[in-house]
């Protein structure tokens, strides 16, 4: 049975954490019981096979397993040795934690943070985080709860374009992606420079540049259709040092207001229309008189009441609702 | 699997800095440390003793355990540098950091957890140095409304009944309940999970959605019930449901988005025809309603027959 990648990798990180000197990636094959049991102890070594098939697979696997004990936040530099062979070492210096001192209620309060993640990678990484701040001396409470919110805030991501994206704004890497607007029949391949990623209202949002169209824009993740690829070159359009992910949807969501109407809503009916009214009067015989905030979408949102509410200016959005309803009327 | 491996791997080294302080301690405490099970930690003192700088030299890891404590015999033989904490990676950082800063904007977060959070992430944002400034690329903002927020709060800290008056949109109304809060949860909105008094039964209730609220002086008393799995979703019809069928053109694909459903079919126009099922088919006559021209309810036929009467009767307030 092949040796377990993190017994590997534990391996790996061991060896290039203990030493002063760079180590040679020969030294590193024969130190390292997974590397020479598959591949043997490699070219010029005593009983080694020399055959260059091997080594090529041994390369291959010494490369990604440093790629991932980056992940991990090791820093590996890679030397020029006497010899002209590359060696490679993690140096103390650049690999240890500053000192960090965390009080109990500093660390309870982490320890709820922590969980929030229902995201593997996010996850497994928050907690990872958590043990080294153990491992520096960080307090364990005695009762987590006793004395805090009693909240559990959980951050949802269904999305499969989430870990892609999020490796592709974390490394500054453009991408390129099939998206379908919320009315458009058909995606439409789009190519972006990945800015941010925001999460509202349980939803997530990708702000970036728009190569196509030479503009910011906002995509929200469910509507991208397919997988994410992402492309080697550079950003060619600066990275803002803000970006307002949360104004764009709202204006989506028809919540930036340019106005007010007016309307008549059946008392008793329309309690979220009242949280929201600017004023509100009896108007007799049953119904109300109220004056509420007006944006995109409004008209959608009145027609839901149906029979209990009347629109009475502006004129347009009267109009807009009578075309829903009667569009509905007839079925 | 993948992933798993650089987990451990993750772990471990945290382990051996750990181990290298603690001689003799307690499987059960650095279980707890770590977050982890204890059988998930005699699983890593399995590899350990297999891990080393060299396994020609012999220079392995002499870490046993009886089950109950974890000794290591020769803590220098891998070198005293590999015993420090290590740096934040880049995605540990920006996980706890992300995490810690949405948590903190909470509106009725106890005070005191607020500061506790807010002093941790600068202490977190200094110790992580470079490694923090992806972070900024991931933000996640809470909704919740603060006054119910910490009214709830406080009664589940204080086992204490609760007095709502919450709409409900389905039908348009406001109904008065009294419930027994049992946990307050998160998942881009806030809610509260709790017993309520007048079904009997367990309901979730969304904090935007309370109009009214009174803690009661009489104590909380919800049946032992098991919470439910977050991570499976909020909306969980049952397979006994009854069925909803809705066509609706490009512009109606939302629906997709928001409602939970069976199946979603390409329809030639671009549009979709999406089946899904609902405990209350009559709460869908809001969503036929509000699609208007971009869609239709196909099938129960009583749905579509209230929503169309619901609109003629609508059209009259008009003069129509």
């Amino acid at each position: 049975m092949a040796i377990a990648k993190a017994e590997r990798l534990m391996n790996l990180a061991l060896c290039l954490l203990g030493t002063r000197r760079p180590l040679s990636k020969r030294e590193l094959r024969a130190s390292i019981e997974a590397y020479a049991a598959a591949f043997g102890p490699g070219e010029g070594a005593p009983g080694g096979s020399g055959a260059s098939g091997t080594d090529d697979a041994f390369n291959r696997m010494f490369e990604r397993d440093k790629d991932d004990l980056r992940e991990l936040g090791l820093v590996i530099e890679t030397v020029e040795g006497a010899d002209g062979d590359p060696g490679y070492l993690a140096r103390r210096d650049s690999n240890r934690l500053p000192p960090v001192s965390l009080d109990a209620e500093e660390a309870a309060a982490l320890g709820l943070a922590a969980k929030v993640w229902q995201q593997a990678r996010l996850a497994g990484a928050a907690s990872g985080a958590l043990q080294k701040l153990r491992a520096a001396g960080m307090p364990l409470a005695d009762d987590p709860y006793e004395g805090h919110s009693a909240l559990e805030p959980r951050i949802p991501v269904h999305e499969a374009a989430f870990e892609p994206l999020m490796l592709a704004c974390r490394d500054r890497r453009p991408v390129v992606f099939d998206y379908r607007k919320a009315t458009a029949a058909h995606p439409v391949t789009r190519h972006v420079e990945p800015w941010t990623l925001e999460c509202w209202r349980g939803h997530w949002y990708l702000a970036g540049w728009d190569r196509d169209r030479q503009a910011e824009r906002v995509f929200r993740l469910s509507r991208i259709t397919g997988r994410v690829r992402s492309r080697a070159a550079a950003f060619t359009a600066p990275v803002p040092d803000h970006v307002t992910v949360r104004g764009t949807v709202e204006s989506w969501a028809g919540e930036t207001a340019t106005g007010t109407a007016r309307i008549r809503l059946r008392a008793g009916a329309g309690y979220p229309l009242r949280a929201r009214a600017v004023s509100t009067r009896a108007a007799g015989d049953g119904w109300d008189e109220l004056e509420i905030p007006y944006g995109h979408g409004l008209d959608a949102w009145l027609v839901e009441f149906g029979p209990d509410v009347v629109v009475l200016a502006p004129s347009e959005l009267r109009a807009e609702v009578v075309d829903r309803l009667r569009a509905v009327a007839k079925g | 699997m993948a992933s798993n491996a650089i987990d451990q791997t993750r772990r471990m080294l945290s382990l051996v800095t750990y181990l290298r302080e603690r001689p003799g301690a307690r499987v059960a405490d650095v279980a707890r440390a770590f977050g982890i099970t204890e059988d998930e930690l005699i699983a890593d003192l399995d590899v350990l003793p297999m891990c080393g700088t060299s396994f020609r030299g012999g220079d392995l890891l002499d870490i046993d355990t009886d089950g109950d404590r974890i000794w290591w015999h020769n803590p220098d033989a891998v070198g005293s540098s590999s015993g420090e904490p290590l740096r934040l990676a880049a995605d540990e950082a920006t996980a706890l950091l992300v995490a810690a800063r949405a948590v903190a904007t909470l509106p009725g977060l106890r005070e005191s957890d607020r500061q506790a959070l807010l002093r941790a992430t600068a202490k977190l944002e200094a110790a992580a140095g470079e490694a923090a400034g992806a972070s900024s690329r991931l933000s996640v903002t809470f909704e919740s409304e603060g006054g119910v927020f910490a009214d709830i709060d406080r009664a589940i800290s204080e086992r204490r009944r609760v007095w709502l008056r919450y709409y409900s949109p389905a039908r348009d109304e406001l109904t008065e309940r009294e419930v027994d809060p049992i946990r307050l949860f998160a998942v881009g909105h806030t809610y509260v999970e709790a017993w309520c008094r007048l079904s009997e039964a367990r309901r979730t209730f969304r904090l935007d959605r309370v109009a009214e609220l009174r803690l009661l002086d009489e104590p909380a008393d919800p049946p032992p019930i098991e919470l439910r799995d977050l991570s499976e979703g909020l909306v969980q019809p049952a397979a006994e449901d009854p069925e909803v069928v809705v066509e609706v053109g490009p512009a109606g694909r939302w629906v997709a988005e928001y409602y939970p459903h069976d199946s979603a079919e390409e329809l030639a126009d671009g549009g979709l025809r999406i089946t899904l099922r609902t405990p209350d088919p009559a709460s869908l006559r809001r969503l036929a309603l509000r699609l208007g021209p971009d869609g239709r309810i196909v099938s129960p036929r009583d749905l579509a027959d209230s929503a169309r009467q619901a609109a003629l009767e609508a059209l009259a307030g008009y003069g129509e």
